[in-house]
């Protein structure tokens, strides 16, 4: 865009910057954040949005709990139990775990790739600022006392508007689309950005894993996102306009809905694993001091669940009358996606054998993902089984099952990350006594939660019911998982706690030197935290580890010998003038119309106009903003001059080549 | 004993092994929901395909539990040098091992999944002598299932169902016995399910008997229990179906042969008179309040002949009570009819009558649920009269075994 800009003026040449809007100077202080376009800003804002909700979604579950903790519980009502369990439902899937996906993708992936930037920071900023309006929006249902109550995969018809009159749905169906818009943006960006901004030397095969989950995670995205739009995109119709798309009165198939929702959200399912996988895949070697075991089998088996990821979603419907031919087909696909998955687990314990594991917090939480992870994948097994799935489905046995899943797999990865990666982000590592606390803690309060709805699973406790009489036998049990709740949440607070007191304790302290964890891929070359300019120079990659590589090479006899310390291998991150994007106030200026637009849709068409307006007129600011600004802090080191040919865009740091050229052109 | 022994065979099951050893304490005396204590062929044939399967999963949580123990242990670092370990990048053969390892499991795993689905989704030709109206007919068990916000309908059609259209649940044909809530069904007979809604999505699932298969609006799906032994087996509504969800709850009665023609005798037979006051003037305040969505063959006819019937999606329908007291439950299975004594649980029934919504969350603006009726005490004294007059009340044996607690 800006390049048409700059070649449409009458000048002609760029010497200057051009556009009709100019940029934010930064300035310091909340306006940074708000205009900021650096991925690493906003990566941090993902996750403190993230652990926001977290802790919104903690507390539904808290009350869940609450109110099943005794039989005829009175907590809270059926209709409000309606609205707290599909609000924790979609809060945990949509508003925690993707974003905390998103959080460590934003901030990690270019760094391992040795990039300056995403490929296009604004779009970068506009993701995430839409994400916020989504969740925002979503959870306004809740200041208007009508919050969404169909559960979180809403099967129609009884999310239509004769069964649901309120606006709940139309909150769920909105705020869903919202998010979406951001995931898919977000997608883009980082498929283009891994595909194009690889640092030279580094090949698809010397990436690492972590950044191969992530890749494979945007592509899952940008195919099922779009699935899961045109289905609330129709629901919001039937729901507003009259439309009857599933309205099985007006002779709509009464399984569309699902189909969609289920193409969608089993794709889903791995969207949100994978990212921890690879988060573990990065813990595991670099504590084990060993290579990842068979890094290319890592590699596959991600790719492969990926494809193969698109071809289960029905067993989310055995029960749904579907025909057997379909429950059988899908039973088969669907018990050798556990093949993957199991490849990779068993590839992180090859990792971990003949190695000398360090058991710090990080670590744990890694293991705990292997173990846990697998009680997961194994009861999904057992209920890919379709004939002992029309026992299980729909009952606590699947609750279980997908918080094993999520919070056992995806969950304590984050947490791995958190602690592996503190240091990079923050310049401080997270406390070692309270990570600790943390991680046991919460690996039991899981245990004492999950574990026993394995057996009211079996004993026959449906799912989604507000409350259970005396006498079927499932007293005990949910009493026991209330308690195991709160202990989770001792460990949510130890968790916060250890935030608060590393940071007071590194206050005025010097930052961790470079290479805490003596680790092994590419963001560890830069110091601690990392320089708003990512690299001072061009790494040269010829490896995969290629900082370990380093580090250390091994002698004739085999062993590891040093080569060179940390502190020699890493970059000074004192580089100067290094060309950056410049901030923009648009993204969340244009964030901020879409749920005008969507307030508009469920009370009065009149509300869209000025949400569009917003939309509009910062997308046309958008465009016509200059490239950057030279009398801005982010510097313009080699400038538009010889030979650049006003292309400089600036949502193409380093020119669409890889960003570390641009660094070389510091030097 | 019982709860000890399935905690002991679940022990099998991965997840649950951390519960196991706690689950002394807290094994349960009743366990009407359990699936894991099959009484019928069906939920027998699943229990049989998934208890191999949670052992398998078993062993193989024990492999990679034990085994990420023992690598804790094995190879932490005692920091005694500094020295690196090894640096194996992976053993393409070892890899291969255990790709094809679990799939052949699953292979295995798959060939007795699909014969066993395959056997839950045949049905047999089987019939059982009855007498219809004093005549003897053959009947291959099969019943209507209609799932609607927040209770079932069963519908008996003994001339068999073809030609029975059921693509409209809502205008589905007059049927010989249409009744609520309880199934009953001939014991050791498979019995076919006609399973379909009248609103939103439901599922049908007396865990005992078979899993569970959805209900689906303007769509019949196939489904089949049986029974082993006489008696009463609990179900519960298990795809999220609205507000009261959770007390949309159903039973299977299975009668002996002999049994099962007593029940559709008298279900056949039609009501007396009342002839009590209270009962008549329950009687009037039926027609002019009740009769408007329920059915009393003989006062208002059968369901379908009364042209307002399904008029509305979401109203006008409910439980027929021509025979209500040869039912034991009531309001979506979820009060009981009568006390452990057999005598009428005549508290729980007034309290119904004053105002259901306190008692059961309906929407009752939409009059999806049982709307309160404004009566008066003398009202409801009358109404329940009349109500008593209903059929006969089952055997001592289904009232207990109906008692949950």
């Amino acid at each position: 865009m800006s390049e048409s800009v700059a070649e449409l003026t009458p000048n002609g040449a760029a010497t200057q910057p051009l556009g009709a809007y100019s940029r934010p100077k930064g300035g310091g202080g909340w306006r940074d954040w708000i205009t900021t376009v650096d991925h690493k800003k906003i990566g941090i804002l993902y996750g403190a949005t993230a652990l926001f909700f977290f802790v919104v979604g903690g507390f539904e579950a808290l009350l869940i709990r609450l109110q099943l903790a005794t039989p005829n519980g009175t907590v809270v009502g059926a209709d409000l139990y309606n609205q707290i369990y599909t609000m924790h439902g979609v809060t945990m899937v949509f508003m925690v775990i993707m974003p905390l996906a998103a959080a460590f993708a934003n901030y990690l992936l270019p760094l391992q790739i040795g990039a300056r930037d995403v490929a296009f920071p604004r779009f970068n900023a506009l993701s995430f600022w839409i994400f916020l309006a989504g969740g925002l929006f979503l959870n306004f249902a809740w200041l208007v006392g009508d919050a969404p109550d169909g559960g979180w995969f809403a099967y129609s018809p009884n999310t239509g508007v004769t069964f649901s009159p309120g606006h709940g749905m139309d909150f769920y169906a909105i705020g869903l689309q919202i998010a979406g818009i951001a995931s898919l943006i977000s997608a883009m960006n980082l498929i283009v950005t891994v595909l194009n901004m690889r640092a030279p030397g580094m090949t698809l095969f010397k990436m690492p894993v972590f950044t191969w989950m992530i890749l494979v995670v945007q592509f899952l995205l940008l195919f099922a996102v779009p699935v899961i739009t045109v289905a609330l995109f129709l629901l919001v119709f039937d729901r507003n306009f009259g439309s009857h798309f599933f309205n099985p009165e007006m002779g709509a198939d009464p399984l569309l809905w699902q189909h969609l929702f289920w193409i969608f959200g089993h794709p889903e399912v791995y969207i949100l694993i994978l990212p921890s996988f690879g988060i573990v895949s990065e813990v595991i070697p670099t504590f084990s001091r060993k290579p990842i075991f068979g890094y290319e089998f890592m590699v596959f088996s991600g790719i492969a669940i990926g494809f193969m990821g698109w071809g289960v979603w029905a067993h989310h419907m055995f029960v749904s009358g579907i025909g057997p031919i379909s429950v059988g087909a899908f039973t088969l696909s669907t018990m050798f996606i556990a093949v993957p998955t199991g490849v990779k687990i068993l590839n992180w314990m090859a990792t971990m054998w003949g190695g000398k594991l360090r058991f710090n917090s990080a670590m744990l939480f890694a293991t705990g993902v292997v173990s846990m992870f697998t009680v997961g994948g194994l009861s999904g097994v057992t209920h890919a089984l379709s004939p002992a799935d029309t026992q299980q489905t729909d009952t606590y046995y699947i609750v279980a099952h997908f918080h094993y899943v999520i919070f056992g797999g995806a969950l304590l990865g984050f947490f791995a990350g958190f602690y592996f990666w503190w240091p990079k982000v923050f310049g401080h590592k997270l406390g070692e006594t309270l990570g600790k606390w943390n991680f046991w803690t919460m690996l039991v309060g899981f245990n004492l939660t999950f574990g026993p709805m394995h057996i009211l699973g079996l004993n026959g406790m449906s799912r989604r019911i507000d409350t259970y009489s005396p006498g079927f036998g499932f007293d005990f049990w949910n009493l026991f998982a209330t308690i195991g709740v709160f202990v989770i949440a001792l460990g949510v607070m130890f968790f916060v706690i250890n935030v608060i007191l590393s940071a007071r304790r590194a206050r005025g302290l010097p930052p961790e030197p470079p290479d805490p964890w003596d680790a092994r891929s590419l963001e560890w070359f830069s110091p601690n935290p990392t320089p708003v300019h990512n690299f001072d120079e061009v790494i040269e990659v010829s490896s995969l580890d290629e900082f370990w590589h380093r580090k250390w090479t091994t002698d004739e006899d085999g062993r590891v010998v040093r080569k060179a310390t940390a502190a020699e291998v890493c970059q000074a991150g004192d580089a100067e003038g290094v060309h950056l994007p410049s901030p923009s106030y648009w993204p969340i200026v244009l964030a901020a119309g879409l749920p005008l637009i969507g307030l508009g849709l469920i009370y009065n068409l009149w509300i869209c106009v000025p949400g569009t307006l917003l939309v509009l007129v910062s997308t046309y600011a958008w465009v016509f903003e200059p490239p950057d600004d030279p009398d801005g802090p982010f510097g313009h080191g080699h400038g538009h001059d010889e030979g650049d040919d006003g292309s400089h865009d600036e949502d193409v740091p380093g020119d669409g080549s890889p960003a570390g050229q641009e660094a070389g052109s510091v030097e | 004993m019982d709860g000890l022994l399935r905690l002991i065979r679940r022990a099998g099951s991965p997840a649950a092994l951390l519960g196991t050893f706690l689950g002394l304490v807290g094994c349960a005396s009743d366990a009407e929901l359990d699936t894991l204590t099959p009484l019928g062929p069906y939920a027998r044939s699943i229990d049989a395909l998934s208890d191999p399967v949670f052992m398998v999963a078993g062993v193989v949580f024990v492999i990679i539990f034990g085994g990420t123990g023992y690598l804790w242990w094995r190879f932490r670092d005692d920091h005694s040098d500094e020295e690196y370990p090894e640096q194996i990048h992976g053993n393409f053969r070892l890899e291969i091992l255990w790709t094809l390892v679990p799939t052949l499991i699953l292979v295995v795993i798959g060939v007795f999944t699909i014969a066993t689905l395959a056997d839950l989704n045949s049905s047999e030709d089987n019939a059982i002598a009855l007498s219809v109206d004093g005549e003897s007919t053959s009947w291959e068990p099969a019943v209507v299932v209609v799932g609607q916000q927040w209770w079932w309908e069963y519908r008996y059609y003994f001339d068999g169902l073809d030609g029975v259209d059921l693509s409209d649940p809502r205008h589905l044909p007059p049927a010989d016995i249409v009744t609520a809530n309880q199934l009953v069904i001939p014991t050791g007979e498979e019995v076919e399910l006609k399973i379909t809604s009248r609103d939103v999505i439901h599922s049908y699932w007396i865990p005992a008997l078979n899993g569970k298969r959805d209900a689906v609006p303007r769509r019949v799906t196939d489904w089949k229990i049986a029974a082993d032994e006489p008696g009463v087996y609990f179900g519960q509504c298990t795809e999220f179906c609205g507000l009261s969800h959770s007390r949309m709850q159903m039973q299977a009665v299975a009668l002996s042969q002999t049994d099962f023609q007593a029940w559709v005798d008298q279900q056949l037979e039609p009501v007396a008179e009342p002839t009590d006051p209270a009962a008549v003037a329950g009687m009037a305040i039926f027609e002019t309040q009740c009769a408007r969505c329920h059915v009393v063959n003989g006062v208002n006819g059968p369901h379908d002949d009364k042209p307002s019937k399904g008029a509305d999606l979401i109203a006008n329908a409910a439980p027929d009570l021509t025979h209500l007291m040869s039912r034991t439950t009531y309001a979506g299975g979820i009060f009981n009819l009568y006390e452990p004594d057999g005598s009428l649980d005549r508290t729980q029934l007034e309290a119904w009558l004053r105002n259901p919504p306190a008692e059961k969350p309906a929407v009752a603006e939409d009059r999806r649920g049982m709307p309160a009726m404004g009566l008066s005490e003398v009202e409801i004294d009358n109404v329940v009269a009349y109500l008593q007059t209903l059929g006969a009340s089952p055997s001592i044996e289904i009232i207990a075994a109906t008692e949950v607690e």
